[in-house]
């Protein structure tokens, strides 16, 4: 430790004397380091918010009846591998049901922090002064489904709950009801495949608003599950599951566990989202090779700084070693130097960074006429990443002159002094 | 009695940038207390001597002797220790790190060597300087002292460690009379008062004289006086 002192205290003596050049290191560190901080907090913090949305708004996980694969005509598993002509085979388009329901609602349950409820959906005409729009209808159980999804935030003149005191009770869209000319109150003619009529009166509109999260489409359409069983002629038939986990990003492995044991397609939110994950990663990406480029440019500053430094101490490098100080030694006191240059930087970074992620949160943006905070990532782990990646390449900078301030051979300096 | 310092055919060549021979089979003892002159014309290899003898340089040939100690087989960090300890280097330019006061460069190896602490390692520094009537010029640095001041502070340094062997190259090349004579006297004391080894270059004749032995240097190699 003393003898760290002793290299240190050279170390700082230099950097003493080259006061404006050092400053120019630390600045240059400070910026890359002030940046990494806005632009990751910025791109991480949206990116969460954008996760965060997809997680809540809609249920974790949605079994569907439908199978990953079709399933293979009864005549060719009776005759494997023979050339088998099926004709008239016309695809189901009723409305069908998922098997076992009860059970896999009861598994769904089981898993830890979990809510499940199921649905029945299908696609249903709604009929208002003479205009006619399809309609996506779920019946749910309104009291479990609240708790499944953020819709109850998105709705407009009433509740999901209201659903249960009406059985009658539907709730659309806004732009549905405007596009139908309809208003709350209203009643619509509602009618399915299976030829059931049914006179459904407007309890809530869904209001089609980014914050909130949740918007499916105009065409989607909320009801009573009993309602949709009669609806659809199809009692005490079921169609979907909606599950939400305790854990949200334990949703995908928990979708395949359930897949395997019994069959249908669990679709975990993961799976929903790939594509715009899929986005997200590049997002990330571009977002860290600007970023390296800043602690690129700000190493260069180090790499400049300590390279200087050692060219300029050739004489002092030749007398600590006719001293006795080691190579090492002399390593460690230009080691030092990038050091305390890349200390200094990420805090002074740190200070800069603090301060520009405090102007955007402060940014007055509208979007569509509503203010909008940016959602920021000003987490302890944002400062760390920073501060760790502006010391490594410190050390990397630094590390590539020192080695050459070691090699430096005493008696070659001082014949040359001589 | 083991010499202090024993070379034996030592020589050492250059390769780069055309082949060159410093110092040629140079056989040479030295005991504690002794004063010693090395002398000879400009480039016979009095310094690359130097060199070898302070352990900076590794001779090509022959073997160099510390305390009876082989040096060829140490590594290039025990070597360095050994220079920490046992030896102190005076050049003819005062080589003091410049962004540091006297006392802070008389320290340095002290700290490194690191049995004193920091204070212990400041008042042993400052005692010494003092010995060599710096008192006042303590706290100074380098650009704000005289030339001959900046020598005594290089000796001081030299003397950090109490080391058995002093060398000196040309010590006195940039110093008038007066200092000159005031480094001398300084070095006779170390050899003849303290019993360390002293092995000064020189081109000066009043510094040879003042020593106890002269070894005459011609071409690389030791030549008997004439
Ligand atoms: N780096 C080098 N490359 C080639 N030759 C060198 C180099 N260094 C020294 N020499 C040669 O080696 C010989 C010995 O040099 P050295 O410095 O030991 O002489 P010196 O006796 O100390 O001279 P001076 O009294 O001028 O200091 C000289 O002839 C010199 O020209
Ligand atoms: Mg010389």
């Amino acid at each position: 430790m003393g003898g760290f002192l002793v290299l240190a205290g050279i170390a700082f003596a230099h950097l003493a004397v080259r006061t404006r050049q050092t400053l120019v290191a630390i600045a240059g560190v400070a910026v890359g380091v002030g940046f990494f901080l806005a632009v990751s907090g910025m791109m991480t913090g949206s990116q969460a918010d954008f996760i965060r949305t997809l997680v809540d708004s809609a249920p974790h996980i949605i079994l569907q009846d439908e199978q990953r694969a079709p399933a293979h005509q009864p005549a060719v598993t009776a005759w494997p591998g023979a050339a088998v002509a099926v004709r008239g085979v016309r695809p189901q388009d009723e409305v069908r049901g998922l098997k076992d329901w009860p059970a896999m609602l009861a598994a769904a349950r089981a898993q830890p922090g979990a809510v499940a409820a199921p649905s029945l959906s299908g696609a249903v005409a709604a009929r208002f002064a003479g205009r006619t729009e399809p309609l996506a209808l779920n019946g749910v159980d309104p009291r479990i489904e609240g708790q499944l999804t953020k819709i109850e935030a998105s709705l407009v003149g009433g509740h999901l709950t209201d659903l249960e005191a009406r059985p009658d009770g539907i709730i659309i869209s806004r732009p549905m009801a405007d596009r139908i000319g309809a208003h709350l109150g209203d009643t619509l003619v509602v009618s399915s495949s299976a030829g059931v009529l049914q006179r459904m009166r407007i309890l809530a509109l869904i209001e089609p608003d980014a914050r909130a999260g949740f918007y499916a489409g105009d065409n989607a359409a909320y009801g009573l599950l009993r309602t949709a069983q009669v609806l659809f002629a199809r009692p005490n038939v079921v169609n979907q599951l909606h599950v939400k986990l305790g854990d949200p990003d334990a949703a995908e492995a928990v979708a395949a566990t359930l897949e395997a044991r019994w069959g249908y397609k669990w679709v975990s939110w993961q799976e929903r989202s790939r594509d715009i994950r899929n986005l997200l990663v590049v997002r990330n990406i571009i977002m860290y090779a600007v970023i390296a480029a800043i602690l690129l440019v700000a190493a260069f500053g180090i790499y400049t700084s300590v390279s200087t430094s050692v060219t300029d101490k050739r004489r002092d490098i030749a007398i600590l070693r006719a001293m006795g100080f080691t190579e090492r030694d002399v390593e460690g006191v230009f080691l030092i130097e990038g050091l305390v240059v890349g200390v200094a930087g990420a805090l002074a970074g740190f200070a800069f960074g603090t301060v520009l992620l405090e102007i955007l949160a402060r940014l007055p943006i509208t979007v569509q006429g509503k203010p909008l905070v940016l959602p920021l990532d000003r987490s302890l782990r944002q400062y760390l990443i920073a501060g760790a990646a502006s010391l490594a390449s410190a050390l990397v900078a630094a590390w590539l002159p020192a080695r050459k301030a070691a090699a430096v051979d005493p008696v070659d300096i001082l014949r040359g002094a001589a | 009695m083991t010499a202090l310092i024993d070379l034996k055919d030592v020589t050492r060549r250059l390769v780069d940038p055309e082949p060159v021979t410093l110092v040629r089979e140079v056989s040479l003892e030295i005991q504690p207390g002794e004063f010693v002159a090395v002398v000879g014309p400009s480039g016979c290899g009095k310094s690359s001597l130097l060199y070898l003898l302070g352990l900076l340089d590794r001779p090509d040939a022959g073997s160099v002797r510390i305390d009876g100690r082989a040096t060829e087989t140490l590594s290039e960090v025990e070597r360095t220790h050994l220079r920490l300890e046992r030896i102190g280097f005076v050049f003819q330019f005062h080589f003091l790190l410049p962004e540091l006061t006297a006392e802070a460069n008389v320290a340095l190896p002290i700290r490194r060597l690191g049995r004193y602490s920091r204070r212990e390692a400041d008042d042993r520094a400052h005692d010494l300087l003092a010995k060599l009537g710096l008192q006042a010029e303590a706290h100074r640095r380098p650009d704000r002292m005289s030339g001959g001041q900046r020598q005594r502070v290089a000796i001081a340094r030299a003397l950090a460690n109490d080391p058995a062997i002093i060398l000196g190259d040309e010590p006195t090349g940039n110093l008038d009379s007066v200092n000159t004579r005031l480094v001398v006297e300084e070095f006779q004391r170390l050899a003849h008062q303290e019993g360390r080894a002293v092995v000064c270059v020189t081109h000066d004749a009043g510094v040879a004289a003042a020593a106890d032995r002269r070894i005459h240097m011609l071409d690389g190699r030791i030549v008997p006086e004439t």
